[in-house]
């Protein structure tokens, strides 16, 4: 019987129960990618109609809706003035503008005019026009 | 020696020519088999539940849940077999749901609802609509989704497209549902004019009327002519839009009024009532786009008993070839889905840890027997396999990750019996005392009896888990069912097989030794000679042993009440996907959680594990088996969204999807926050799904009440660390007008108060007045009538909108008829706040409060536990306490009460069943052993090896930092089996030794020598095979419990049996 030789090579196995203890270490978040930034003509904030507090309205310029089919979208200037795609539903026209029921808050800044140049995920640059803009629409 | 069945069989098989036969055609059948039964990744579980619908227009909550949901909640509790019956009473609708209990018959089950239901129609109340019942069923799950995208394309485009393949996809042989989620339908959109309705003096629903009635054609009959039979055919319907808008709707003057002339007509998409899309994460494969893009998924279901993943490969098949014809070139199709690849690659991975296995298995083997034993032992496995696959085909279970995990399982104690036997033989071969043949049937008889006693231990050990009950059954059945299987075939093939195999493979020791075999000069002996004498010769050493065995056996459970290790049903698995569910307050548009859905999507995009997403706002995402149980499929409002989570195959990453899922829940939240909305991260759960991990359930005696104690629940839920994705089933409040219809006007100008609210609610909610007749059927293509959204969005809107009057003809008016009357002189606007929805459970109104646990705690025990004391402590009126119940539910809904509910419950159940079943266990092994050893005490020593296995079951998982979970228990109880069987082939022979006429210690020490080798050969085998269900999330436990508890008690046994065996023999001599 040469057994037990063999026999301790058994507990060599045992590092082998062992595996699979212990969490595993979560990785870092990568951080955003590179921007590029474009110059708009004009951004412009929602405006409130301003009627009764009851039948309170917003509006956007009707240059700064563009539309996917039947989806109406606009470019919400954000935060660090990062474009995003919003998509809105509006009714009424009023004038320029048209009313907005759903899909942007007062006092959120939009690209005035639309153009299909400009991606979502780029930055914008408020081109010193803007102001004008601002004014002549209000 | 008296030969027993074993020897008998054995000496039948052992020279046959028609053994080897039957083991190739084993083998054949077996693999035929393999590739026969279908493939998939979650067991076939039947659990009939079916959702019933029934409206009552214009009824509050409170009415439809007294006048229809209770009704039939109280017909429908008496039809056996139902379990629960859940109902909502929401405004203008019921929606009861019936689950009956696991493994009804689903066909029968519907026929029985559906009669009963019927009996008692009598008792619904005036005007309530017909019962649209549902049946839900795992089927219903989609195996494979598609999703549609494009730069340039817009969403009806898109949907048309994908409407287009699913019909060709239909003709795909097998498959089941398929469905499309996003984008807009074909409509024809009948879009009212306010000003020229009331210009022409036509009503919204005069236009219904002539639609509707225009659009008719039907055979007439036939003339009959020169023998000849001509079929007369009447009426056109409408074949497109033109026709519709040229029906004449009304007269101005003496001109007719078309329908143009009085609203505008769009062949085209129907309103967005959706917003879904589709981008690529930071883990897309290099190249793909970063931006979203408009989406539209097809879902594809398969057929019961269908093979996924060869559905999935046919209509994938089918798809590359529409993508030169039907698919344009700029709609990408994406596979976001594919249940039959996640199948295969589970059920192959479960296969390869099969064979490493049973590799592992044999080379122990080897180790103590040689190449030659191993390869005895190695051949007898595949047999067992193939009979099992092959019962497994007959018995139609399919491939799955239970049923092989079942086969995995057992890997190592279906090698025991070939071992025992084979471990014999070589022995008696080596002992040269007989010629060989008469050696090897005498090895077969020696341990034949005791091997099938023990097989028997074994089978009666796993086979009690077939009575779990509840979801959890169909989870476990197919494990006690295929182990037990196993073992009958591997005691078979062990008596059959491996005589013929050893008999030719093992060589009779002509090693060079040729001395008689002494017993005592083998390194066993030597070994359990200085190890058992001292404890043999001294009863103080003796007991001082049982002292220290006994302390670890404590220590070790004690680590259970200090927490060292929690008990949870069933760890998280690691998937390729999760799920993000936004719910929004009540009233909120679809834009705005769309907008907080994309906020949402744009966080998960940087998360590197991710490698796409989907969202839906609006329409539910393609639901999961766990969507199903919760019911996602009705998440359609618009204050819901959806977020499907596609991660990189578990390969490619490191962190586990339950990790991931708990890294981003913060960010997830924090944003939902933002907007008062509030996001839940759904994992696909491991067992059976259930409503959420952790519910409570409020009784009380008013609504208003249970709410109020839901909200402090929630508070606790909210303040207590580890209790996430908190959330209550009541909604936030939402603004109604109350448009109250000022009767004596309307009657005075001939309107009834229907026609208001017809015209209403086709003005606003639109309505479908037909179908149109297209050649190509792919969409039905529906004609609505509706104002246009510019025209219906505040209360201003509605002073424009006109009815009819009825004239003379409603006998209470005196003017013409057909004038037009203002909307707005006949209703008076009230605003007021939406009823809140009522819920029952088994005819008990509750609340439910809902979490999630993460993090702190995993377990939802400890979280409960945790909370228990807190709302004890909660003030409620009256001044009582409310103790939360566990188990029932409360006696009566006088006084609040709560009860908790969730994974608790299916916790409990199986648990409960499980201990049930371990205390079943322990009474067959013992009346089985009495039975074979004739003796009341001797069981009972030998299952003090059963307790022992705690000792390392116990720390083990500490060890690993796991739970003690469903599976940890199976091993345990599986373990027990096992450890008798040891103590069983130790006794069985100090036994025969002392028939010989060996001393009581001498037979003792005897024995636990001879028998040393093929106990650590067989528990070797079990923790070897065992050791690749380690890396496993969810069988981690059983692969601890198998591991540790196996090589302790084994060790233990080997000590303490043969020590208190001999002390109860010393004493009764």
């Amino acid at each position: 019987m040469h057994l037990r030789n063999k026999l301790f090579l058994l507990p060599a196995l045992l590092p082998l129960f062992f595996t699979g203890c212990g969490p595993h270490e979560p990785l870092p978040a990568k951080s955003g990618s590179p921007v590029s930034t474009v110059a708009v003509e004009s951004i412009v904030p929602v405006r409130s109609s301003g009627h009764a507090p009851a039948a309170e309205e917003l509006l956007v310029p009707k240059s700064a809706i563009f539309m996917k089919g039947d989806l109406e979208g606009v470019l919400v200037v954000g935060a660090g003035d990062l474009i995003s795609v919003r998509w809105i539903r509006t009714g009424r026209s009023l004038n320029g503008d048209r009313v907005v029921l759903g899909g942007l808050e007062k006092g959120e800044l939009v690209v005035g005019k639309y153009s299909a140049a400009i991606n979502e995920g780029v930055t914008v640059k408020k081109s010193p026009r803007v102001t004008e803009e601002k004014n002549t629409n209000e | 020696m008296n030969e027993g069945i074993a020897g008998k069989l054995a000496k039948q098989f052992i020279n046959s020519k028609i053994t080897p036969l039957l083991m190739m055609a084993a083998l054949l059948v077996g693999i035929m088999a393999t590739f026969m039964t279908p493939r998939e990744e979650e067991p076939q579980i039947v659990v009939p539940m079916v959702d019933i619908y029934i409206p009552l227009p214009g009824a509050t909550p409170a009415e439809i849940e007294a006048r229809v949901a209770k009704p039939v909640e109280r017909t429908l509790t008496e039809i056996p077999g139902v379990d629960y019956v859940y109902s909502t009473a929401m405004p203008d609708v019921a929606l009861v749901t019936v689950r009956y209990k696991v493994g009804e018959d689903a066909e029968k089950s519907m026929v029985k609802l559906w009669s009963t239901l019927m009996k008692n129609m009598d008792k619904m109340p005036q005007g309530a609509g017909f019962p649209f019942m549902k049946k839900v069923s795992i089927d219903d799950v989609p195996v494979l989704n598609l999703t549609f995208w494009s730069k340039d394309k817009d969403p009806y485009q898109i949907r048309q497209t994908a409407t287009q393949v699913a019909d060709e996809l239909k003709k795909v042989k097998n498959i089941g549902d398929v469905e499309i989620k996003g984008g807009q339908r074909r409509q024809v959109r009948i879009m009212l004019d306010k000003a020229k309705l009331q210009h022409f003096n036509v009503s919204p629903l005069q236009i219904a009327r002539q639609i509707q009635q225009t659009n008719s054609q039907m055979t007439s009959g036939d003339f009959r002519q020169v023998n000849q039979e001509i079929v007369v055919r009447t009426g056109k319907f409408l074949e497109n839009a033109a026709d519709v808008s040229n029906i004449v709707v009304g007269i101005y003057g003496a001109s007719p009024v078309y329908l143009r002339d009085v609203a505008s007509i769009v062949d085209g998409p129907e309103e967005v009532n959706n917003y879904s899309f589709f981008g690529f994460a930071a883990a897309a494969p290099k190249g793909s786009p970063s931006g979203e893009y408009p989406a539209v998924t097809l879902t594809v279901a398969k057929r019961k008993g269908g093979d996924a993943s060869v559905l999935a490969g046919k209509v994938m098949e089918k798809v590359e070839t529409m993508k030169k014809s039907i698919i344009p070139a700029d709609i990408t199709v994406s596979e976001t889905r594919n249940y039959g690849a996640t199948a295969s690659e589970k059920v192959f991975t479960l296969l390869e840890h099969l064979l490493m296995a049973v590799v592992a298995v044999t080379v122990v083997v080897g180790f103590f027997l040689g190449w030659r034993g191993s390869l005895v032992v190695l051949a007898s496995v595949p047999i067992t396999f193939a009979l099992t696959l092959l019962i497994y085909y007959l018995l139609d279970y399919s491939l799955n990750r239970v049923t092989l995990f079942a086969l995995i399982f057992v890997t190592g104690i279906v090698v025991d019996d070939s071992i025992i036997i084979a471990e014999n033989i070589h022995r008696h071969f080596a002992m040269k005392r007989q010629p060989k043949l008469q050696a090897a049937i005498t090895a077969i008889s020696e341990v034949g009896n005791p091997t099938i006693l023990a097989t028997f231990t074994v089978i009666a050990a796993v086979l009690p888990m077939v009575f779990v009950s509840g979801l959890m059954g169909p989870y476990m059945s197919p494990m006690p069912i295929g182990a037990s299987l196993a073992m009958i075939f591997s005691l078979l093939v062990a008596l059959i097989a491996t005589p013929w195999l050893s008999f030719r493979l093992l060589k009779s020791g002509d090693d060079g030794h040729h001395e008689e075999y002494d017993i005592t000069k083998s390194g066993y002996y030597k070994l359990f000679n200085t190890v058992l004498t001292p404890f043999i010769d001294s009863s103080f050493k003796r007991w001082m042993a049982f002292g220290v065995v006994g302390l670890m056996l404590a220590g070790a459970i004690a680590m259970v009440p200090l927490k060292a290790v929690q008990m949870k049903m069933l760890p998280f698995d690691n998937k390729n996907e999760f799920q993000v569910i936004l719910d929004m307050p009540e009233g909120t548009s679809l834009e705005q959680t769309s907008r907080v859905a994309k906020e949402i999507s744009g966080y998960l995009k940087s998360v590197p594990e991710v490698q796409s997403y989907q969202y839906y706002a609006g329409v539910n995402a393609p639901i999961n088996f766990n969507g199903l149980v919760r019911h996602y499929y009705l998440r359609q409002k618009a204050n819901m969204a959806d977020i499907q989570v596609n991660l990189v195959h578990k390969g490619e990453r490191k962190a586990q999807s339950h990790d991931i899922a708990k890294r981003v829940r913060a960010g997830v939240q924090e944003i939902a926050r933002r907007y008062n909305g509030n996001a839940k991260i759904v994992e696909i759960p491991p067992g059976p799904p259930v409503l959420s991990t952790l519910v409570a359930e409020i009784y009380g005696p008013s609504q208003s009440e249970q709410i109020a104690l839901a909200k402090q629940v929630k508070q606790v839920f909210e303040s207590t660390p580890g209790v996430v994705d908190v959330d209550w089933m009541v909604e936030e409040d939402q603004k109604v007008y109350n448009l109250v219809v000022n009767k004596e006007r309307a009657a005075a100008r001939g309107v009834s108060a229907e026609q208001i609210a017809q015209t209403l609610r086709m003005s606003i909610a639109g309505m479908d007045v037909g179908l149109l007749h297209t050649e190509n059927g792919h969409d039905p293509v529906t004609i609505q009538v509706r104002l246009p959204q510019s025209a219906r969005s505040s209360r201003q809107d509605l002073s424009g909108i006109f009815v009819q009057s009825q004239g003379m003809g409603s006998l209470t008016s005196r003017l013409r008829a057909g004038q037009m009357i203002p909307l707005s002189e006949l209703v008076r606007v009230e605003e007021k706040v939406q009823d809140k929805s009522i819920f029952h459970k088994d005819l008990q109104r509750v609340v439910y409060v809902t979490a999630d646990v993460a993090g702190a705690t995993e377990s939802p025990v400890y979280a409960m536990l945790d909370m228990d004391k807190k709302i004890q402590k909660l003030k409620v009126p009256g001044g009582y306490s409310v103790n939360p119940l566990y188990t029932a539910n409360p006696a009566n809904e006088e006084k609040l009460a709560m009860k908790w509910d969730g994974e608790w419950q299916i916790t409990f159940e199986v648990f409960r069943d499980l201990g049930t079943a371990f205390a079943v266990v322990l009474v067959i092994i013992y009346l089985l052993i009495i039975g074979w050893f004739q003796s009341f005490k001797t069981p009972l020593i030998m299952m003090i090896a059963i307790p022992l296995s705690l000792v390392g079951i116990i720390p083990g998982h500490w060890l690993h930092g796991a739970f003690f979970t469903a599976t940890s228990m199976i091993g345990m109880i599986a373990l027990a089996g096992i450890m008798v069987r040891n103590s069983v082939l130790l006794i069985d022979f100090i036994q025969i030794r002392r028939a010989e006429g060996a001393g009581l210690k001498q037979a003792v020490i005897e024995s636990a020598a001879v028998r040393t080798r093929p106990i650590i050969l067989t528990s070797g085998a079990v923790v070897i095979g065992s050791v690749v269900m380690l890396f496993d999330p969810i069988f981690q436990g059983l692969a601890i419990s198998l591991i540790w508890g196996g090589v302790l008690s084994t060790i233990l046994t080997l000590v303490v049996v043969p020590l208190v065996y001999y002390m109860a023999e010393k004493k009764s001599n």
